[in-house]
């Protein structure tokens, strides 16, 4: 580190990040040379915690491992264990299941157009797009009784049906969604002020991106495609009509693009759901106590900041033996960091909030000594003594 | 201002301190609720009447608070500094023409003088040094970028602003505000007996000066698009970071005052001060600045910030050579009427 250059940190307690994750910032007068990231401060151990419970109550642990995607992460532990389990969910709950998920999918990327707009200090645009996101959150409401945990499925199908007489008003209200949505693109792309701070900011070429394995929108906005939901389609993905967007921008108005026209894109799977959502049944009976036949299955999900993978190897009990979450912003983070590179300290905030962190979702821990610089971690049994001999301190 | 007695009245009560600490208070009040009203907010509303005593609670609660100084900080700069943040702009009302006590209809200042307005443009200037003291003596890394920021701002915008608020000044033929005033109510008269097509010119050209004067107002204030200096996302709320208790809450209050004085003088310099028909001198100014606290407010929503690379570099291009021709037109004007 040479004479001009101080640390500046961001983090654990900062007004750019909404959840406590640490990031020291290496700047020379305004511009950043180096990052150094650390995840950690928010783990609370949700994977061990799954192993002691059996495959309904860890329903809602897993919709409880993040606010805004709460669904993604039901959608993708329930479509783990029906795999693992070989269970065949009923046609009108897959429906059910995308619908919740792309109205999830609307309302974090309307919040994080108003965060976004927040982060560079445009506090009007971040309060009209809020009020507007309230329209799909009183939706959400009206369909599963919830705001933030929607409970919607469940293993063996969804929870809650949805009622064919208020098709329309939701048609209409998806429409108003729409209509703002436009509104907020031709804002984002002719305010001067907006450009000023987007164009350019936390650039990542589509190579680096590809290298650094992004995910999401993050890599999407540098012109990667990368939709779960069109490369390896889950649920009816491969039914529905709707575009693969990407754009080959890599800086920050790439990632409000991104975002903006996926919105618009969530709006026409919904409506499209409506029209063609099947009757019958929403679930099968899966009972609280069933066992699963041994096996393992991953499930992939396109959340809303990006690709979310669950793995879950059952041993044949009622609980599943190991269920592995690798979030979106987990894979994330190494190209942030490259994006942070070479700024100036005025984007940190809104290069951070690009990629849309989940750090609750992210942490992980590992044991890690830093004189022998060497890391390990530990097995079921060393856990088991340590905690022995905690207790009995 | 004749006898002592009237002096201690106009400098401690009316139009004094407590009459421009009232008046903030009221010009944030009005400033917090139209900004939440354009943003689709309620504002402030539990507090007296729509919430107009927040300001007040909200500065009662902060005299309360615990007062910290932190043990890295250079403790007499930053124990002094708010102070100087606060006392400056009040000193600098003190020349602003408001309302005469012997007289209803005059308007002399408390003190006035010739070249008061380089006094009042320096006390501005010297209001920036004590921010920068403040921040840079805080011992923390976000006040030190803010204090520089703040400082790196004023190279910016000090120069417009001090170039435009001379061209009335050459008009009128003097440097003293309450003259200021005068000349403009003179013409101003003159105009609507014998409109002239010159009139409509320094019209025109004095309107180029006070959107160049209101644009360096919002960077002086550190308003939306130029809170570069406090730009709470990014660094935290800059220099003011580890101020706590009553020294925020003289920030905040000479925060307040610096918006009246900013109101102030662009009523005076540019919108005939508290001259008016039918009402009292006070009345017109609290009515005009009103209007200009609501002017910078409404701009003040409709941005989002800049960087400071952008905000200098955009002054110095546009801002700058902009001023330096309105003051041409106005000498070459000057000739002319």
């Amino acid at each position: 580190m040479s004479e001009r250059e101080f640390v500046i940190p961001v983090g654990p307690q900062h007004p750019a990040l909404k959840e406590p994750e640490s990031f020291l910032f290496t700047v020379d007068g305004e511009v950043v040379v180096d990052v150094e990231a650390r995840i950690g401060y928010n783990h609370r151990g949700i994977e061990k915690a799954m192993e002691s419970r059996n495959y309904i109550q860890n329903l809602y642990i897993t919709e409880r491992v993040c606010g805004i995607c709460s669904n993604a992460h039901q959608t993708a532990y329930t479509g783990s264990v029906e795999e693992a389990g070989g269970i065949e969910i009923p046609e009108r709950a897959k429906y059910i299941r995308v619908f919740v998920q792309e109205l999830e999918r609307l309302h974090s990327h309307l919040l994080w157009v108003g965060v976004a707009a927040h982060e560079i200090g445009f506090d009007t645009m971040f309060y009209l797009v809020w009020r507007d996101r309230e329209l799909v959150m009183d939706l959400l409401e009206e369909i599963s009784g919830n705001r933030v945990n929607y409970a919607m499925p469940t293993v063996g199908g969804v929870r809650r049906d949805l009622n064919k007489d208020n098709f329309m008003r939701y048609h209409k209200i998806l429409d108003t969604v729409a209509e703002r949505t436009n509104y907020y693109i031709k804002v984002a792309s002719t305010e001067k002020t907006i450009l000023e701070r987007a164009v350019g900011v936390g650039y990542l070429g589509k190579e680096d991106m590809i290298r650094l394995s992004g995910c999401g929108p993050n890599a999407r906005s540098s012109g990667v495609p990368c939709d779960i939901r069109k490369l390896s389609p889950y649920l009816i993905y491969d039914e529905i009509p709707f575009e693969h967007i990407y754009v080959d921008n890599g800086d920050v108005l790439g990632q409000v693009l991104v975002r903006v026209l996926e919105t618009l894109e969530a709006v026409k799977i919904c409506k499209w759901v409506l029209d063609n959502i099947p009757e019958g049944e929403i679930a099968v009976k899966f009972n609280p106590m069933q066992r699963l036949p041994e096996g393992e299955a991953a499930y992939l999900v396109e959340a809303q900041r990006g690709e979310l993978i669950h793995y879950t190897i059952s041993d044949g009990k009622n609980m599943p033996y190991r269920h592995k979450i690798r979030a979106p912003t987990m894979a994330n983070i190494p190209s942030l960091i490259e994006r942070l590179k070479g700024g100036y300290i005025a984007d940190i905030p809104i290069t951070l909030a690009g990629i849309d962190p989940c750090f609750s979702c992210t942490d992980r821990m590992v044991f890690y000594d830093e004189g022998k610089d060497k890391t390990w971690s530990w097995t079921e049994g060393e856990l088991s003594k340590y905690r022995k001999e905690w207790y009995s301190k | 201002m004749s006898s002592p007695f009237t002096t201690l009245v106009a400098v401690l009560i009316f139009p004094g301190l407590s009459f421009i600490l009232t008046y903030g208070l009221w010009c944030q009040w009005v400033s917090r609720k139209a900004a939440a009203r354009l943003q689709n907010r309620q504002g402030p509303l539990h507090t007296g009447w729509q919430g107009i005593l927040q300001p007040l609670a909200d500065f009662i609660k902060l005299l309360v608070n615990e007062d910290i100084t932190p043990a890295a900080a250079d403790k007499p700069v930053f124990n002094y500094s708010p102070i100087a943040v606060f006392a400056l702009p009040l000193a600098a009302t003190f020349l602003i023409p408001i309302q005469s006590l012997t007289n209803l209809w005059g308007w002399d200042p408390i003190v006035s003088f010739e070249g008061d307005l380089i006094l009042i443009l320096f006390l501005m200037s010297v209001v920036i040094l004590a921010v920068f003291l403040g921040g840079w003596s805080s011992g923390s890394l976000f006040g030190a970028v803010g204090a520089t920021r703040a400082a790196l701002m004023m190279l910016a915008y000090e120069i417009p602003l001090g170039l435009v608020a001379i061209g009335p000044a050459i008009l009128a033929g003097s440097l003293q505000i309450s003259k200021i005033v005068d000349w403009q109510v003179a013409s101003v008269n003159a105009f609507f007996r014998a409109p002239s097509i010159q009139g409509l010119a320094v019209v025109g050209v004095l309107f180029i000066g006070v959107v160049i004067y209101v644009i360096c107002l919002l960077a002086e204030l550190e308003l939306k698009p130029f809170d570069i200096s406090e730009a709470e996302t990014e660094i935290v709320h800059g220099w003011q970071v580890e101020y706590s208790g009553k020294k925020l809450a003289l920030l905040n209050a000479g925060h307040d005052v610096k918006m009246v004085l900013a109101a102030a003088l662009v009523t005076s310099l540019f919108l005939g001060g508290p001259a008016g028909p039918i009402l009292p001198p006070f009345v017109w100014f609290i009515l005009k600045t009103t209007f200009c606290v609501l002017v910078l407010t409404n701009l003040s929503v409709l941005f989002a910030r800049f960087r400071i690379d952008q905000m200098v570099s955009g002054a110095w291009k546009y801002l700058v050579p902009l001023a330096v021709l309105q003051v041409m037109a106005v000498v070459a004007l000057s000739g002319v009427i």
